[in-house]
Protein backbone atom coordinates (compact mmCIF):
# COMPACT_ATOMS: atom_id res chain seq x y z
CA UNK A 1 0.00 0.00 0.00
CA UNK A 2 2.69 2.45 0.98
CA UNK A 3 4.67 1.33 -2.03
CA UNK A 4 1.44 2.55 -4.31
CA UNK A 5 1.16 5.86 -3.18
CA UNK A 6 4.73 7.27 -3.33
CA UNK A 7 4.03 6.34 -7.10
CA UNK A 8 0.91 7.66 -7.21
CA UNK A 9 3.19 10.85 -6.25
CA UNK A 10 4.74 11.33 -9.42
CA UNK A 11 1.29 11.84 -10.72
CA UNK A 12 2.15 15.00 -8.76
CA UNK A 13 4.70 16.73 -11.03
CA UNK A 14 1.97 16.95 -13.75
CA UNK A 15 -1.02 18.01 -11.45
CA UNK A 16 -0.30 21.50 -10.04
CA UNK A 17 -1.92 24.74 -9.61
CA UNK A 18 -2.50 26.37 -12.83
CA UNK A 19 -4.58 29.14 -11.89
CA UNK A 20 -4.77 31.84 -9.21
CA UNK A 21 -8.41 33.95 -8.06
CA UNK A 22 -6.33 36.72 -6.40
CA UNK A 23 -8.33 38.95 -3.68
CA UNK A 24 -11.43 35.93 -3.58
CA UNK A 25 -14.65 37.23 -1.68
CA UNK A 26 -14.29 35.26 1.48
CA UNK A 27 -15.74 35.88 4.46
CA UNK A 28 -13.26 37.69 6.78
CA UNK A 29 -12.43 35.10 8.80
CA UNK A 30 -9.03 33.56 10.13
CA UNK A 31 -8.00 30.57 7.69
CA UNK A 32 -5.67 28.54 9.37
CA UNK A 33 -5.80 24.59 8.33
CA UNK A 34 -6.79 22.02 6.03
CA UNK A 35 -7.07 19.16 7.85
CA UNK A 36 -4.53 16.17 7.64
CA UNK A 37 -7.48 13.95 5.57
CA UNK A 38 -8.07 16.55 3.83
CA UNK A 39 -12.07 16.66 5.24
CA UNK A 40 -12.11 20.15 6.43
CA UNK A 41 -10.74 23.95 6.47
CA UNK A 42 -10.69 25.36 9.83
CA UNK A 43 -11.39 28.78 10.42
CA UNK A 44 -11.64 31.05 13.35
CA UNK A 45 -13.55 34.14 13.25
CA UNK A 46 -11.81 37.96 13.64
CA UNK A 47 -13.25 38.07 17.10
CA UNK A 48 -11.24 34.91 17.98
CA UNK A 49 -14.42 33.73 19.81
CA UNK A 50 -15.93 31.64 17.25
CA UNK A 51 -14.73 28.06 14.90
CA UNK A 52 -15.66 28.18 11.54
CA UNK A 53 -15.73 24.15 9.58
CA UNK A 54 -15.73 24.35 6.04
CA UNK A 55 -15.76 21.52 3.94
CA UNK A 56 -13.14 21.62 1.06
CA UNK A 57 -15.09 20.42 -2.47
CA UNK A 58 -13.72 20.38 -5.65
CA UNK A 59 -14.47 23.19 -8.38
CA UNK A 60 -17.02 22.15 -10.83
CA UNK A 61 -19.37 24.66 -12.78
CA UNK A 62 -21.30 24.75 -16.03
CA UNK A 63 -21.27 27.39 -19.08
CA UNK A 64 -23.43 27.89 -22.17
CA UNK A 65 -22.12 26.88 -25.24
CA UNK A 66 -19.04 26.12 -26.17
CA UNK A 67 -16.31 25.61 -22.67
CA UNK A 68 -13.85 27.46 -22.74
CA UNK A 69 -10.66 24.92 -21.27
CA UNK A 70 -7.89 27.54 -22.51
CA UNK A 71 -5.85 28.74 -19.16
CA UNK A 72 -6.67 32.61 -20.93
CA UNK A 73 -9.71 32.28 -21.07
CA UNK A 74 -12.27 33.24 -17.86
CA UNK A 75 -13.90 31.51 -15.23
CA UNK A 76 -17.54 31.80 -15.06
CA UNK A 77 -18.53 33.85 -12.40
CA UNK A 78 -19.86 31.27 -10.28
CA UNK A 79 -16.39 29.22 -10.19
CA UNK A 80 -14.71 32.25 -9.07
CA UNK A 81 -16.71 32.27 -5.53
CA UNK A 82 -15.52 31.22 -2.29
CA UNK A 83 -18.44 29.16 -1.98
CA UNK A 84 -17.77 26.85 -5.16
CA UNK A 85 -14.63 25.46 -3.13
CA UNK A 86 -16.03 25.40 0.04
CA UNK A 87 -18.67 24.94 1.88
CA UNK A 88 -19.49 26.00 4.95
CA UNK A 89 -20.51 23.02 7.39
CA UNK A 90 -21.04 24.95 10.94
CA UNK A 91 -20.34 27.71 13.17
CA UNK A 92 -19.70 27.00 16.77
CA UNK A 93 -18.69 29.59 19.52
CA UNK A 94 -15.86 28.32 21.81
CA UNK A 95 -14.93 31.01 23.94
CA UNK A 96 -16.88 33.47 25.85
CA UNK A 97 -17.31 37.12 27.51
CA UNK A 98 -13.32 37.68 28.34
CA UNK A 99 -11.91 33.96 26.63
CA UNK A 100 -10.20 33.65 22.82
CA UNK A 101 -9.39 30.80 20.87
CA UNK A 102 -6.11 30.65 20.34
CA UNK A 103 -5.34 30.98 16.59
CA UNK A 104 -2.09 28.47 16.57
CA UNK A 105 -3.19 25.80 18.12
CA UNK A 106 -5.16 22.94 16.44
CA UNK A 107 -4.68 19.39 16.42
CA UNK A 108 -6.68 16.61 14.44
CA UNK A 109 -7.55 13.24 15.40
CA UNK A 110 -7.52 11.69 12.58
CA UNK A 111 -9.30 8.37 13.00
CA UNK A 112 -12.44 10.17 14.60
CA UNK A 113 -12.55 13.31 12.61
CA UNK A 114 -12.22 15.20 16.01
CA UNK A 115 -10.25 18.30 16.30
CA UNK A 116 -8.44 19.34 19.86
CA UNK A 117 -8.60 23.48 20.17
CA UNK A 118 -7.98 25.73 22.87
CA UNK A 119 -9.12 28.88 24.72
CA UNK A 120 -7.75 31.45 26.92
CA UNK A 121 -8.26 34.04 29.09
CA UNK A 122 -5.56 37.03 28.72
CA UNK A 123 -2.23 36.41 30.10
CA UNK A 124 -2.45 38.96 32.99
CA UNK A 125 -0.82 37.73 35.79
CA UNK A 126 3.06 39.02 36.61
CA UNK A 127 5.43 36.32 35.91
CA UNK A 128 7.60 37.67 38.90
CA UNK A 129 5.45 36.52 41.27
CA UNK A 130 4.08 33.22 41.97
CA UNK A 131 2.24 32.92 44.89
CA UNK A 132 0.65 29.44 44.10
CA UNK A 133 2.18 26.70 45.76
CA UNK A 134 4.07 24.40 43.25
CA UNK A 135 4.21 27.11 40.93
CA UNK A 136 7.67 27.57 39.08
CA UNK A 137 8.71 31.37 39.72
CA UNK A 138 9.26 33.02 36.24
CA UNK A 139 6.66 31.49 34.69
CA UNK A 140 3.25 33.46 33.95
CA UNK A 141 0.31 32.54 34.68
CA UNK A 142 -3.02 32.58 32.75
CA UNK A 143 -6.31 32.56 34.56
CA UNK A 144 -8.29 29.86 32.66
CA UNK A 145 -6.71 27.59 29.75
CA UNK A 146 -9.45 25.36 28.19
CA UNK A 147 -9.17 22.28 25.66
CA UNK A 148 -12.37 22.15 23.87
CA UNK A 149 -12.66 18.34 21.91
CA UNK A 150 -14.90 19.15 18.42
CA UNK A 151 -16.53 16.08 16.50
CA UNK A 152 -15.45 18.13 13.45
CA UNK A 153 -18.71 16.00 11.66
CA UNK A 154 -21.11 18.36 13.36
CA UNK A 155 -19.40 21.08 15.54
CA UNK A 156 -20.38 19.00 18.37
CA UNK A 157 -18.44 20.14 21.86
CA UNK A 158 -17.68 16.33 23.17
CA UNK A 159 -15.33 17.56 25.73
CA UNK A 160 -13.03 20.05 27.66
CA UNK A 161 -10.11 20.29 30.06
CA UNK A 162 -9.59 23.72 32.00
CA UNK A 163 -6.49 24.29 33.46
CA UNK A 164 -7.16 27.45 35.71
CA UNK A 165 -3.85 29.60 37.16
CA UNK A 166 -1.70 27.42 35.06
CA UNK A 167 0.51 28.00 31.58
CA UNK A 168 0.34 25.96 28.92
CA UNK A 169 2.80 26.93 25.88
CA UNK A 170 0.21 27.08 23.32
CA UNK A 171 2.22 28.84 20.36
CA UNK A 172 2.28 26.26 17.35
CA UNK A 173 0.94 23.36 19.59
CA UNK A 174 4.21 23.72 21.56
CA UNK A 175 2.62 22.34 24.64
CA UNK A 176 0.60 19.60 23.59
CA UNK A 177 1.21 16.18 21.40
CA UNK A 178 -0.89 13.84 19.82
CA UNK A 179 0.01 9.96 19.56
CA UNK A 180 -3.18 8.41 18.30
CA UNK A 181 -5.52 8.55 21.12
CA UNK A 182 -2.72 9.75 23.69
CA UNK A 183 -2.44 13.26 24.70
CA UNK A 184 0.10 14.92 26.02
CA UNK A 185 -0.39 18.42 27.72
CA UNK A 186 2.67 19.91 29.51
CA UNK A 187 1.68 22.45 32.63
CA UNK A 188 5.00 24.56 32.65
CA UNK A 189 3.97 26.59 35.50
CA UNK A 190 3.41 23.49 37.79
CA UNK A 191 6.11 21.46 35.99
CA UNK A 192 3.11 18.41 35.26
CA UNK A 193 2.94 16.65 32.26
CA UNK A 194 -0.45 15.37 32.32
CA UNK A 195 -1.34 12.04 29.69
CA UNK A 196 -4.82 12.24 28.77
CA UNK A 197 -6.87 9.33 26.54
CA UNK A 198 -9.38 10.61 24.06
CA UNK A 199 -12.17 8.17 23.99
CA UNK A 200 -14.46 6.92 21.00
CA UNK A 201 -17.11 8.27 23.04
CA UNK A 202 -15.38 11.87 22.99
CA UNK A 203 -14.28 12.13 26.76
CA UNK A 204 -11.28 13.27 27.42
CA UNK A 205 -9.88 10.84 30.50
CA UNK A 206 -6.93 11.44 32.49
CA UNK A 207 -4.41 8.65 32.34
CA UNK A 208 -1.38 9.93 34.67
CA UNK A 209 0.16 13.13 35.67
CA UNK A 210 3.88 12.95 35.97
CA UNK A 211 5.96 15.78 37.91
CA UNK A 212 5.96 16.07 41.47
CA UNK A 213 4.40 12.33 41.42
CA UNK A 214 5.47 9.36 38.92
CA UNK A 215 3.73 6.90 40.04
CA UNK A 216 -0.57 6.60 41.06
CA UNK A 217 0.19 5.96 44.29
CA UNK A 218 3.12 8.08 44.91
CA UNK A 219 1.10 10.61 46.35
CA UNK A 220 -0.61 8.38 48.77
CA UNK A 221 2.34 6.54 50.05
CA UNK A 222 4.21 10.02 51.20
CA UNK A 223 1.47 11.38 52.81
CA UNK A 224 1.28 8.14 54.87
CA UNK A 225 4.61 7.42 55.08
CA UNK A 226 7.02 9.95 54.97
CA UNK A 227 7.63 12.38 57.74
CA UNK A 228 8.63 15.65 56.40
CA UNK A 229 10.16 18.13 58.37
CA UNK A 230 8.63 21.24 58.34
CA UNK A 231 10.70 23.57 55.56
CA UNK A 232 12.51 20.57 53.61
CA UNK A 233 10.27 19.02 51.09
CA UNK A 234 11.27 15.99 48.38
CA UNK A 235 11.86 17.32 45.12
CA UNK A 236 9.22 16.78 42.18
CA UNK A 237 9.30 12.74 41.34
CA UNK A 238 10.49 12.94 38.09
CA UNK A 239 13.41 15.46 38.70
CA UNK A 240 14.34 12.63 41.71
CA UNK A 241 14.53 9.92 38.54
CA UNK A 242 16.28 12.45 36.47
CA UNK A 243 19.09 12.78 39.25
CA UNK A 244 19.28 9.56 40.21
CA UNK A 245 19.44 8.30 36.40
CA UNK A 246 22.78 11.07 36.44
CA UNK A 247 24.23 10.01 39.48
CA UNK A 248 24.33 6.54 38.41
CA UNK A 249 25.97 7.32 34.70
CA UNK A 250 28.46 9.85 36.32
CA UNK A 251 29.16 6.91 39.13
CA UNK A 252 30.08 4.35 35.95
CA UNK A 253 31.94 6.86 33.86
CA UNK A 254 35.20 6.38 36.16
CA UNK A 255 35.86 2.89 37.11
CA UNK A 256 38.42 3.39 39.33
CA UNK A 257 36.81 3.63 42.58
CA UNK A 258 39.59 5.76 44.42
CA UNK A 259 38.61 8.32 41.55
CA UNK A 260 35.06 7.93 41.90
CA UNK A 261 33.91 10.29 44.40
CA UNK A 262 36.45 12.88 42.92
CA UNK A 263 34.75 12.77 39.71
CA UNK A 264 31.37 12.65 41.40
CA UNK A 265 31.97 16.07 43.31
CA UNK A 266 33.32 17.47 39.78
CA UNK A 267 30.50 16.13 37.38
CA UNK A 268 27.23 15.76 39.78
CA UNK A 269 27.16 17.71 43.09
CA UNK A 270 29.10 20.85 41.48
CA UNK A 271 26.19 21.04 38.82
CA UNK A 272 23.81 19.83 41.56
CA UNK A 273 21.47 23.00 41.65
CA UNK A 274 21.74 23.71 38.20
CA UNK A 275 19.42 19.86 37.47
CA UNK A 276 17.53 20.64 40.12
CA UNK A 277 16.47 24.19 38.70
CA UNK A 278 16.32 22.46 35.19
CA UNK A 279 12.40 22.98 34.18
CA UNK A 280 10.52 21.18 31.36
CA UNK A 281 9.74 22.83 28.30
CA UNK A 282 8.66 20.71 25.72
CA UNK A 283 7.62 16.82 25.67
CA UNK A 284 6.60 14.91 23.23
CA UNK A 285 5.79 10.48 22.60
CA UNK A 286 8.32 8.38 21.42
CA UNK A 287 5.90 5.34 21.13
CA UNK A 288 3.07 4.63 23.52
CA UNK A 289 4.97 4.35 26.98
CA UNK A 290 7.78 6.66 26.47
CA UNK A 291 8.39 10.67 26.32
CA UNK A 292 11.31 12.30 25.22
CA UNK A 293 11.20 15.15 27.62
CA UNK A 294 13.24 18.69 26.96
CA UNK A 295 14.52 20.45 30.00
CA UNK A 296 16.19 23.65 30.20
CA UNK A 297 16.35 26.79 32.55
CA UNK A 298 13.18 28.77 33.17
CA UNK A 299 14.11 31.82 30.49
CA UNK A 300 13.70 29.53 27.77
CA UNK A 301 10.98 28.06 28.37
CA UNK A 302 8.37 30.18 28.16
CA UNK A 303 10.39 32.61 25.67
CA UNK A 304 9.86 31.41 21.84
CA UNK A 305 14.06 33.11 21.51
CA UNK A 306 15.96 30.44 19.23
CA UNK A 307 18.55 30.71 21.97
CA UNK A 308 21.05 27.75 21.11
CA UNK A 309 21.51 27.92 24.64
CA UNK A 310 22.28 24.78 27.22
CA UNK A 311 19.05 22.15 27.14
CA UNK A 312 18.73 18.63 27.66
CA UNK A 313 17.13 15.66 26.51
CA UNK A 314 15.63 12.80 28.56
CA UNK A 315 13.98 9.79 27.33
CA UNK A 316 11.50 8.50 30.10
CA UNK A 317 9.52 5.49 30.16
CA UNK A 318 5.96 5.92 31.91
CA UNK A 319 5.19 2.26 32.67
CA UNK A 320 8.60 1.63 35.02
CA UNK A 321 9.08 5.75 35.09
CA UNK A 322 12.57 5.25 35.07
CA UNK A 323 14.69 8.20 33.10
CA UNK A 324 16.10 5.48 30.31
CA UNK A 325 18.98 8.48 28.43
CA UNK A 326 20.05 11.98 29.29
CA UNK A 327 21.68 13.89 27.02
CA UNK A 328 22.80 17.99 26.33
CA UNK A 329 21.98 19.45 23.61
CA UNK A 330 25.24 19.21 22.26
CA UNK A 331 25.17 15.71 22.12
CA UNK A 332 27.30 14.12 19.22
CA UNK A 333 25.50 10.85 20.31
CA UNK A 334 22.28 12.33 20.53
CA UNK A 335 22.20 14.18 16.80
CA UNK A 336 23.21 10.82 15.01
CA UNK A 337 20.11 9.59 16.43
CA UNK A 338 18.75 12.83 14.66
CA UNK A 339 20.91 12.27 11.54
CA UNK A 340 19.44 8.59 11.11
CA UNK A 341 16.52 8.42 12.86
CA UNK A 342 14.78 11.36 12.96
CA UNK A 343 11.40 9.84 11.42
CA UNK A 344 10.98 8.13 14.96
CA UNK A 345 10.62 11.30 16.42
CA UNK A 346 8.61 12.19 14.01
CA UNK A 347 6.26 9.48 15.96
CA UNK A 348 3.38 9.51 13.42
CA UNK A 349 1.30 6.34 14.21
CA UNK A 350 1.21 3.90 11.34
CA UNK A 351 -2.75 5.00 10.22
CA UNK A 352 -1.89 8.13 9.15
CA UNK A 353 -1.65 7.90 5.65
CA UNK A 354 -0.42 11.05 4.27
CA UNK A 355 1.48 12.02 6.99
CA UNK A 356 3.90 9.32 6.68
CA UNK A 357 5.09 10.91 3.51
CA UNK A 358 6.66 13.90 4.76
CA UNK A 359 9.95 14.84 3.25
CA UNK A 360 12.46 14.60 6.14
CA UNK A 361 16.68 13.58 5.52
CA UNK A 362 15.85 9.85 7.10
CA UNK A 363 13.49 9.11 4.14
CA UNK A 364 14.62 11.33 1.06
CA UNK A 365 18.14 11.91 -0.39
CA UNK A 366 17.66 15.37 -0.95
CA UNK A 367 16.56 16.38 1.75
CA UNK A 368 20.06 14.56 3.76
CA UNK A 369 22.10 16.47 1.32
CA UNK A 370 20.36 19.47 2.42
CA UNK A 371 21.68 18.42 5.90
CA UNK A 372 24.92 16.97 5.01
CA UNK A 373 25.75 20.31 2.90
CA UNK A 374 24.63 22.75 6.12
CA UNK A 375 26.70 20.27 8.34
CA UNK A 376 29.23 20.51 6.02
CA UNK A 377 29.68 24.00 5.83
CA UNK A 378 29.17 24.57 9.63
CA UNK A 379 32.16 26.39 11.28
CA UNK A 380 31.14 24.61 14.36
CA UNK A 381 30.19 21.49 14.44
CA UNK A 382 28.50 22.14 18.15
CA UNK A 383 26.78 25.05 17.16
CA UNK A 384 25.58 22.84 13.59
CA UNK A 385 24.31 20.08 16.78
CA UNK A 386 22.83 22.73 18.69
CA UNK A 387 20.52 23.77 15.76
CA UNK A 388 19.60 20.63 14.73
CA UNK A 389 18.74 19.71 18.06
CA UNK A 390 16.78 22.83 18.27
CA UNK A 391 13.53 20.91 15.95
CA UNK A 392 13.48 18.23 19.29
CA UNK A 393 11.14 17.31 20.46
CA UNK A 394 9.00 17.18 17.10
CA UNK A 395 6.20 19.38 17.04
CA UNK A 396 2.89 17.34 16.53
CA UNK A 397 1.24 18.23 13.05
CA UNK A 398 3.23 20.70 12.27
CA UNK A 399 4.46 19.61 8.95
CA UNK A 400 1.90 19.64 5.61
CA UNK A 401 2.03 16.31 3.80
CA UNK A 402 0.83 17.82 0.52
CA UNK A 403 3.20 16.32 -2.53
CA UNK A 404 3.99 19.66 -3.30
CA UNK A 405 6.88 19.52 -0.27
CA UNK A 406 8.27 16.24 -1.48
CA UNK A 407 11.55 16.77 -1.65
CA UNK A 408 12.00 14.08 -4.52
CA UNK A 409 9.20 15.46 -6.53
CA UNK A 410 9.75 19.29 -6.32
CA UNK A 411 12.41 21.97 -5.55
CA UNK A 412 11.28 25.44 -3.65
CA UNK A 413 13.17 28.17 -1.61
CA UNK A 414 12.47 26.88 2.08
CA UNK A 415 13.35 30.62 3.21
CA UNK A 416 9.93 31.42 1.03
CA UNK A 417 8.03 28.48 1.79
CA UNK A 418 7.87 25.42 3.61
CA UNK A 419 5.90 22.26 4.94
CA UNK A 420 6.09 23.94 8.04
CA UNK A 421 3.40 26.16 9.06
CA UNK A 422 4.28 29.25 9.49
CA UNK A 423 3.71 32.86 8.75
CA UNK A 424 6.27 34.18 6.83
CA UNK A 425 7.65 37.97 5.34
CA UNK A 426 5.89 38.50 1.99
CA UNK A 427 8.24 38.85 -1.00
CA UNK A 428 6.99 40.09 -4.29
CA UNK A 429 8.44 37.44 -6.90
CA UNK A 430 6.49 34.51 -7.31
CA UNK A 431 7.19 31.45 -5.54
CA UNK A 432 8.34 28.99 -7.87
CA UNK A 433 8.33 24.88 -7.71
CA UNK A 434 10.30 23.97 -9.82
CA UNK A 435 10.37 19.54 -11.14
CA UNK A 436 13.74 18.16 -10.00
CA UNK A 437 13.20 15.56 -12.60
CA UNK A 438 13.42 18.44 -15.02
CA UNK A 439 15.74 20.66 -13.24
CA UNK A 440 14.57 24.00 -15.56
CA UNK A 441 11.08 23.25 -15.50
CA UNK A 442 8.50 25.39 -13.58
CA UNK A 443 5.74 23.62 -12.82
CA UNK A 444 4.00 25.80 -11.29
CA UNK A 445 3.85 29.40 -9.12
CA UNK A 446 2.62 30.43 -5.97
CA UNK A 447 2.32 34.32 -6.65
CA UNK A 448 1.10 35.95 -3.30
CA UNK A 449 -0.19 38.94 -4.71
CA UNK A 450 1.28 41.36 -3.90
CA UNK A 451 0.19 44.83 -5.12
CA UNK A 452 2.67 47.20 -5.16
CA UNK A 453 3.36 49.46 -2.77
CA UNK A 454 1.69 51.90 0.09
CA UNK A 455 0.51 55.91 -1.02
CA UNK A 456 3.82 56.97 -0.66
CA UNK A 457 5.80 54.86 -2.43
CA UNK A 458 6.97 52.77 0.82
CA UNK A 459 6.50 48.72 1.13
CA UNK A 460 4.51 48.33 3.89
CA UNK A 461 5.12 45.32 5.92
CA UNK A 462 3.00 42.28 4.52
CA UNK A 463 2.80 38.80 6.17
CA UNK A 464 1.92 35.32 4.52
CA UNK A 465 0.93 32.12 5.45
CA UNK A 466 -0.38 29.25 3.16
CA UNK A 467 -2.81 26.45 3.42
CA UNK A 468 -1.97 23.36 1.25
CA UNK A 469 -4.80 20.88 0.54
CA UNK A 470 -2.97 17.65 1.92
CA UNK A 471 -3.75 15.91 -1.45
CA UNK A 472 -5.73 18.29 -3.64
CA UNK A 473 -4.05 20.61 -6.31
CA UNK A 474 -5.81 23.44 -3.88
CA UNK A 475 -3.75 26.15 -2.07
CA UNK A 476 -5.27 29.09 -0.05
CA UNK A 477 -2.59 31.92 0.16
CA UNK A 478 -3.26 35.02 2.70
CA UNK A 479 -1.37 38.12 3.02
CA UNK A 480 -2.08 40.19 5.86
CA UNK A 481 -0.62 43.60 5.85
CA UNK A 482 -1.01 45.86 8.85
CA UNK A 483 -3.99 48.22 9.00
CA UNK A 484 -5.36 46.70 5.50
CA UNK A 485 -7.57 44.23 4.91
CA UNK A 486 -6.30 40.91 4.48
CA UNK A 487 -6.28 39.10 0.89
CA UNK A 488 -7.20 35.50 0.09
CA UNK A 489 -5.91 34.45 -2.88
CA UNK A 490 -7.06 30.75 -4.10
CA UNK A 491 -4.57 28.69 -6.73
CA UNK A 492 -5.61 25.42 -7.99
CA UNK A 493 -6.19 22.93 -11.13
CA UNK A 494 -8.26 24.28 -14.00
CA UNK B 1 -6.43 -23.72 -40.05
CA UNK B 2 -7.95 -22.56 -36.75
CA UNK B 3 -6.10 -19.87 -35.85
CA UNK B 4 -4.97 -19.32 -31.65
CA UNK B 5 -7.22 -16.30 -31.95
CA UNK B 6 -10.21 -17.74 -33.18
CA UNK B 7 -12.22 -14.77 -34.91
CA UNK B 8 -11.45 -11.61 -33.37
CA UNK B 9 -10.32 -9.01 -35.67
CA UNK B 10 -7.01 -8.78 -36.92
CA UNK B 11 -5.49 -5.68 -38.65
CA UNK B 12 -3.74 -8.37 -41.18
CA UNK B 13 -5.27 -11.46 -41.71
CA UNK B 14 -1.95 -13.67 -41.97
CA UNK B 15 -0.76 -12.03 -38.65
CA UNK B 16 -0.62 -15.65 -36.20
CA UNK B 17 -0.45 -17.63 -38.89
CA UNK B 18 3.24 -18.68 -37.57
CA UNK B 19 1.14 -20.02 -34.37
CA UNK B 20 1.09 -23.37 -33.29
CA UNK B 21 -0.35 -24.68 -30.75
CA UNK B 22 1.65 -26.51 -28.19
CA UNK B 23 1.73 -29.80 -28.01
CA UNK B 24 0.41 -31.78 -25.07
CA UNK B 25 3.48 -33.94 -24.46
CA UNK B 26 5.23 -30.56 -23.86
CA UNK B 27 2.91 -29.56 -21.30
CA UNK B 28 4.72 -29.89 -17.91
CA UNK B 29 1.94 -30.36 -16.03
CA UNK B 30 3.07 -33.45 -14.05
CA UNK B 31 6.32 -32.02 -13.32
CA UNK B 32 6.91 -32.04 -9.63
CA UNK B 33 9.32 -28.71 -8.72
CA UNK B 34 12.66 -30.35 -7.22
CA UNK B 35 12.64 -30.26 -3.34
CA UNK B 36 15.94 -29.58 -0.94
CA UNK B 37 16.45 -31.36 2.15
CA UNK B 38 19.13 -30.40 4.46
CA UNK B 39 22.11 -32.64 5.10
CA UNK B 40 22.63 -31.60 8.70
CA UNK B 41 20.05 -30.03 11.90
CA UNK B 42 22.95 -27.49 12.59
CA UNK B 43 21.06 -24.71 11.59
CA UNK B 44 17.46 -25.40 12.99
CA UNK B 45 15.33 -23.32 15.59
CA UNK B 46 14.98 -24.49 18.82
CA UNK B 47 11.79 -26.47 19.10
CA UNK B 48 10.30 -24.05 21.84
CA UNK B 49 11.09 -21.07 19.75
CA UNK B 50 8.54 -17.97 19.66
CA UNK B 51 8.94 -15.29 17.06
CA UNK B 52 7.35 -12.05 17.52
CA UNK B 53 8.22 -8.36 16.77
CA UNK B 54 10.26 -5.88 18.67
CA UNK B 55 8.15 -3.35 21.11
CA UNK B 56 10.44 -0.85 20.90
CA UNK B 57 11.10 0.82 17.64
CA UNK B 58 14.59 1.60 16.18
CA UNK B 59 15.46 4.92 18.03
CA UNK B 60 14.14 3.26 21.76
CA UNK B 61 16.63 0.13 21.07
CA UNK B 62 19.04 2.77 20.36
CA UNK B 63 18.55 5.25 23.62
CA UNK B 64 18.44 1.62 25.18
CA UNK B 65 21.51 -0.10 24.75
CA UNK B 66 23.64 3.34 24.48
CA UNK B 67 22.39 3.58 28.24
CA UNK B 68 23.18 0.31 28.88
CA UNK B 69 26.61 0.68 27.70
CA UNK B 70 27.07 3.63 30.01
CA UNK B 71 25.43 2.15 32.97
CA UNK B 72 26.96 -1.16 32.56
CA UNK B 73 29.46 -1.20 35.36
CA UNK B 74 33.06 -1.32 34.40
CA UNK B 75 36.24 -3.07 35.50
CA UNK B 76 39.54 -0.93 36.15
CA UNK B 77 41.59 -3.04 33.89
CA UNK B 78 38.85 -2.14 30.85
CA UNK B 79 38.83 1.07 31.89
CA UNK B 80 42.30 1.54 31.58
CA UNK B 81 42.69 0.07 28.14
CA UNK B 82 39.44 1.80 27.10
CA UNK B 83 41.30 5.45 28.28
CA UNK B 84 44.78 5.11 26.99
CA UNK B 85 44.63 2.80 23.68
CA UNK B 86 47.08 5.45 21.99
CA UNK B 87 49.44 4.16 25.16
CA UNK B 88 49.57 0.33 24.16
CA UNK B 89 53.26 0.23 23.39
CA UNK B 90 53.52 1.07 27.30
CA UNK B 91 53.05 -2.16 29.28
CA UNK B 92 51.67 -2.41 33.33
CA UNK B 93 53.86 -2.88 35.82
CA UNK B 94 53.30 -5.81 37.43
CA UNK B 95 54.13 -6.50 41.16
CA UNK B 96 57.05 -8.51 40.54
CA UNK B 97 58.51 -6.17 38.05
CA UNK B 98 62.11 -4.54 39.37
CA UNK B 99 61.96 -0.95 39.86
Amino acid sequence: MCGQINLFRHFYENLCPSHTIYDINCPDYSFRKFTDDGHFLIAFSRTHQDLIVYRPSWLSYSCKGDCPFSLDAHLPPKAQCFDSFFHHLYTVSLASANEFICKDFFLYVHTLRFGLFATSTAQANDPTTSSAEGAVHGVPSIEKITFYLVRLDDGVVLDEKAFCNDFVNLAHCTGAFLYDDLLCIVSLRYQTIHILQIRESGNLVEVRKIGAYCQEDDELFLQSHAQVSPGSSFLPGIKQRLLSFIFRKTWNEEADQNMRVQHLKKKFYFHFQDYVDLIIWKVQFLDRHHLLIKFGSVDGGVSRSTDQGLSFFAVYNMETTEVVSFYQNSSEEMYSFFEQFYDFFNSVSRSTLHAQFISSHTNNMHALDQLLNIKNKSTSFSQFVKKMMLTLPYTCQSHSPSPYFDLSLFRYDDKLISAIDRHRHSTEHPIKFISLRQPNVVKFKIKPGAEGGGPDGGRPKKVSSFLFHPYLPLILSVQQTYMQPTVVNLHFRR
Amino acid sequence: MGSVVGDWPCFDPHNFTQLRPLEPTAQPSKLTPVTYHPTHNRTLPPPNQVITTESKNILLRQFYQKSEEKLRPKTKRAASENLMPEHSCKQLRGPASGL
